[in-house]
């Protein structure tokens, strides 16, 4: 009996020491020491700066050693500085693409180099599971909180008339941004009449067109739903020119740029939905970790159902807390 | 030679054709038993591995076939929306170019109708006022345009786009694209264009690209179907509880907003959103269908297993014959031999195992043959000798007998030795432990004398000190005397030394009268030197009263050192009687020193002679044990010498008894081999 315990307590011991091995590797801070993963981006935006920025310093709290590519909007220089992380043995690559349809080409060219493509989605099918993931927002988030935020402010109505101004036919956004706006009235069961429903293509000139072709229906709206701050500045502008009271019928955007930030200062725009730079560069670096040492993004925040994707969540930006966002 | 006899014996029962018969069968049998379950397994599990894999690699082909079959759909149909949309959207685009009056936009529309089939009305128009404007040769009637759905929904943008279906006056489905004429005029204008569903329905129904798989049309915002192969159904709305098991779990993918490809009732459903509207593709293929190829894989499969299995058997009971048919040959002859027959002849025809096992066999036969006449022979012989024996071993049974006594009478006298021998070595070991103690003794003995030796030493150094002492005393004595007679000496010459102070003191005394009688003659003049002459009077006068009185000592002294010497040499002369009895003594304590010497010397010498005693002793004791020991063994030995006398005996009875019974066997033996049949070859 005594041998027994010893030999269990024995194993016990033995297995307690390699669980303590493993799970200090995989989860301490600065798990990426050692770590050489490439950072390739398109030409540089303010979005994309701050996302760099946050790349670059999440890869230095976690130890990783993170080479910075020049951005590029050239689909072959973005190919060569693959080429050259696949030569310069790089664990892994984070890659924020010029064209979001080029995925496969890319691809093509790491090999088995793991990419993690950031901010502009490729399709779907050309993701491949703790391979070739995607991290970025979730386009339907955005709208989403957009129709929460409005639902809320109006009184939590059983029907309303609201206008949407959309992005570009076919484009990402537009479609979750939309549909997420429309799906959640209808999950609450809130008789939703979209008035005016149009493409603005992400222009606050056409928008405030389209929106002055609408006041000339003459119908009653509560709402102004844009896909994004430029196309909410535009019809803020036009709305104050024709004396409607932004404080009373909302009108919100999407991406919390300066813009958008300052008009909600100045009682403006009333809500918008921020892309969080510093939690998609966070997690990018984080995935790349996760595919470099473990070879699988399993237990990561925001992982998808397929194990493609690591949505990073929008973050809801209104009067009260627009600071943090300026 | 174990083997074969074992086999011969067990073969040689009086049913031993019988079992050689079941034999045969069982060879092919058991192959055929332990072969054949195996294939059948292998088979089996063959069939039942391939038709799960073909199962799920067929699902899989099928569910991409049908992914592909709808996306191809979906895509036609979007490209003949998209096509039918960017036309209409030219008509608005030219309208709101020219931006007609209302004559001239009649005009403008009636040169577009009639020009897209799939479109029939054209393009047509309504204002907020309520006017209508449809081209020439459009049959449309509408009465109140405003409350329309697609005026409704054309007011919500300018781009046009398609709204939900809906039945027009005519009574057939319709989607409208409508948009706002953005022609600056005040009386706000939509225009629109009808699609009718038939041409969808078409896509939907024949557009299929996947042989028996079904598509419909669903719009996500009402549920309705917008087409289907079952025209009833078409415009019905999906709801949860119906029975067909597709529309029942599209309701649910709807709700769920969930369009992955799914199983639903023995259906594999794919779907397909069609982008820029709300229609859902659904498209379903029986599994069944996907299945029948499957199951008719796996009866051919079974159908091949089974006609591999019963080749197999034959080929197997056709091999085991062949092979068997040279061993039934062997067998018969084993069977001859079985029953004692040597005189059989093994033919060998062929060449692989089997004709080797006969051959062996044909060997086996004449060597048997060969052995079995030996043993013949031989056990006659052993039968004469087993006789011989018989007798030799009852005369050894004899001598062995009296042996047996003799060595009891030895072993009796070694008994008695034995304690004889024991009894020395008991009065050795006590002689030995006497000489010890007296040894032990003796050297007690010598330590007391070393010890008196040392003492009578120590005191005749201390005699000799004494003497040395005494002699010192004596000198001092002599001093002493010589000191004092020195003092006598000295004493008269103080004598001598007063005696003339004495002298001096009586002239002093004389010349002092002299003085005052001169003084007294000077008269007055003198009268201080007479005072003075009278002093010196007086002083000489003192000095002679000393003078005598220094003497009266003296003379005391020079009698007390007359006694000191004499008392001197009174204690010389016992100093000297003394020193000589110290030296009487010493050369007392040298003879007793001497004696004392010698004495021990004769113990030492008397403590060796002990220890050669007290060796010899222990010597005499170990031999002794010895030798008691010796005799024990002796003892034993004569007695194991006994029993192995006895045992002797006992064996020679065995052997007479064995011999015997040799004899007898010899004799079976004899009658055993000449059982078999050997002779006739022989003869």
């Amino acid at each position: 009996m005594r041998n027994i315990t010893k030999k269990t307590g024995f194993l016990l011991a033995i297995a307690l020491i390699a669980v303590c091995v493993f799970v200090g590797c995989g989860d301490k801070g600065g798990s990426g020491a050692g770590l050489k993963i490439m950072y390739v981006t398109n030409t540089l935006d303010d979005y994309r700066t701050l996302l760099q920025e946050a790349t670059i310093s999440t890869a230095s709290t976690e130890g990783v050693t993170l080479d910075v590519q020049e951005g590029t909007s050239s689909v072959d220089d973005q190919v060569n500085q693959i080429k050259s992380a696949v030569s310069g043995g790089y664990d892994a690559i984070i890659c924020l693409m010029s064209d979001s349809s080029t995925a496969l080409q890319l691809e093509a060219v790491a090999g088995d180099l793991p990419i993690v493509f950031v901010n502009s989605m490729p399709s779907e099918d050309q993701l491949d599971a703790d391979k070739y993931m995607y991290v970025g927002s979730q386009e339907r988030d955005a709208g989403t909180f957009q129709a929460e935020y409005v639902w809320d402010k109006l009184g939590k109505p059983s029907s309303l008339n609201a206008l949407i101004f959309m992005g570009e036919p076919g484009h990402s956004g537009t479609i979750g941004r939309t549909s997420a706006v429309k799906d959640y009235f209808k999950d609450n069961g809130v008789n939703a009449d979209f008035v005016f429903c149009d493409y603005g293509n992400w222009s606050d000139e056409i928008a405030a067109d389209k929106f002055n072709i609408f006041l000339r229906t003459k119908q009653d709206f509560d709402a102004v739903f844009c896909n994004n701050d430029t196309m909410a500045i535009g019809i803020v502008k036009e709305m104050k020119k024709h004396g409607f009271d932004t404080s009373k019928i909302p009108v919100v955007g999407v991406d919390a740029t300066a813009a958008g930030c300052q008009s909600i200062v100045d009682g403006g725009m009333q809500f918008t939905a921020y892309q969080s730079a510093a939690g998609q560069g966070e997690m990018g670096i984080k995935t790349a970790i996760a595919l470099a040492t473990k070879g699988s993004a399993k237990g990561l925040e925001g992982l998808n159902d397929e194990g493609t994707i690591v949505w990073v969540p929008f973050e809801p930006v209104t009067a009260s807390n627009v600071k943090d966002y300026q | 030679m174990a083997r074969q006899k074992k086999r011969s014996s067990g073969t040689s029962g009086s049913s031993g054709s019988k079992i050689n018969g079941k034999r045969e069968k069982k060879i092919k049998d058991k192959l055929l038993q332990s072969i054949m379950p195996a294939v059948l397994v292998t088979i089996v599990v063959l069939v039942l591995i391939s038709s799960v894999l073909t199962r799920s690699r067929m699902h899989e082909m099928a569910q991409s076939e049908l992914e592909a079959s709808i996306t191809n759909q979906s895509d036609n149909i979007e490209a003949w929306m998209q096509e039918n949309l960017e036309n209409f959207s030219t008509i608005k685009t030219t309208i709101e170019a020219v931006k007609p009056s209302d004559d001239e936009l009649a005009d403008l529309l009636s040169a577009y109708v009639g020009t897209n089939s799939n479109s029939p009305n054209g393009v047509y128009a309504a204002s907020q006022s309520g006017k209508l404007y449809v081209g020439e040769g459009a049959e449309l009637s509408v009465s109140d345009p405003t409350s329309t759905e697609w005026f409704k929904q054309g007011l919500t943008r300018v781009d046009m786009a398609y709204g939900e279906a809906y039945k027009n006056s005519d009574g057939v489905y319709v989607i409208s694209a409508s948009g706002i004429i953005n022609d600056g005029s005040d009386d706000l204008k939509v225009a629109a264009a009808d699609v009718t569903l038939d041409k969808i329905s078409i896509i939907v129904n024949s557009g299929v690209k996947m042989k028996h798989a079904s598509s419909f049309l669903v719009n996500t915002d009402d549920n309705m179907i917008l087409a289907h192969r079952d025209s009833s159904l078409v415009s019905t709305t999906l709801s949860p509880g119906s029975s067909d098991p597709v529309l029942a779990g599209v309701y649910e993918k709807i709700a769920n907003a969930d369009y992955s490809t799914d199983q639903m009732g023995g259906y594999t459903v794919a779907f397909s959103e069609v982008s820029n509207t709300d229609w859902l593709l659904v498209s379903y293929i029986e599994n069944k269908i996907i299945m029948a190829n499957v199951t008719r894989l796996i009866l051919i499969l079974l159908l091949v297993g089974l006609l591999a299995v019963i080749i197999i058997s034959i080929l197997i009971r056709l091999i085991v014959d062949r092979v068997i048919k040279p061993i039934s040959a062997i067998t018969e002859n084993i069977s001859a031999m079985s029953s004692g027959d040597f005189t059989i002849e093994v033919s060998n025809t062929s060449n692989d195992e089997i004709g080797r096992m006969g051959e062996q066999v044909g060997k086996f036969v004449g060597s048997m043959r060969n052995m079995l006449s030996s043993i013949n022979h031989e056990s006659e012989r052993l039968k004469i000798q087993s006789d011989n024996s018989d007798t030799v071993s009852r005369n050894m049974y004899d001598a062995s007998q009296s042996q047996e006594e003799a060595m009891e009478n030895l072993n009796h006298t070694v008994d008695e030795l034995a304690i004889a021998v024991n009894e020395i070595a008991e009065n050795a070991t006590t002689l030995k432990m006497v000489v010890s103690d007296t040894k032990a003794n003796s050297d007690k003995a010598s330590e007391s004398m070393k010890e008196t030796v040392d003492i009578s030493q120590k005191g005749r150094a201390d005699m000799e000190r004494l003497s040395e002492a005494m002699d010192g005393i004596r000198l001092a004595n002599d001093e002493l005397v010589t000191s004092i007679n020195k003092v006598g000496k000295a004493s008269d010459e103080i004598t001598n030394i007063v005696d003339m102070i004495g002298d001096i003191a009586e002239e002093t005394n004389l010349l002092s009268l002299n003085a005052s009688i001169e003084a007294a003659r000077a008269g007055e003049a003198g009268r201080g030197f007479a005072v003075v002459a009278t002093e010196i009077g007086g002083l000489a006068n003192n000095s002679a009263d000393s003078v005598n009185n220094i003497s009266a000592l003296i003379d005391q002294v020079r009698g007390l050192i007359d006694d000191v010497v004499s008392q001197a040499n009174a204690s010389a002369r016992s100093i000297q009687e003394n020193s000589e009895l110290i030296a009487t003594a010493m050369q007392t304590f040298d003879q007793i020193f001497q004696n004392i010497q010698s004495t021990s010397d004769v113990i030492d010498e008397m403590i060796i002679g002990v220890s050669k005693v007290d060796d010899v002793a222990a010597n005499v004791a170990a031999i002794s044990e010895q030798q008691a020991a010796s005799a024990d063994e002796i003892l034993e030995t004569s007695r194991s010498m006994v029993e192995q006398a006895q045992s002797i005996t006992a064996s020679s009875q065995d052997v007479a008894d064995n011999s015997h019974e040799l004899a007898e066997t010899s004799q079976t033996l004899t009658g055993y081999v000449q059982q078999f049949k050997i002779k006739k070859e022989d003869e």
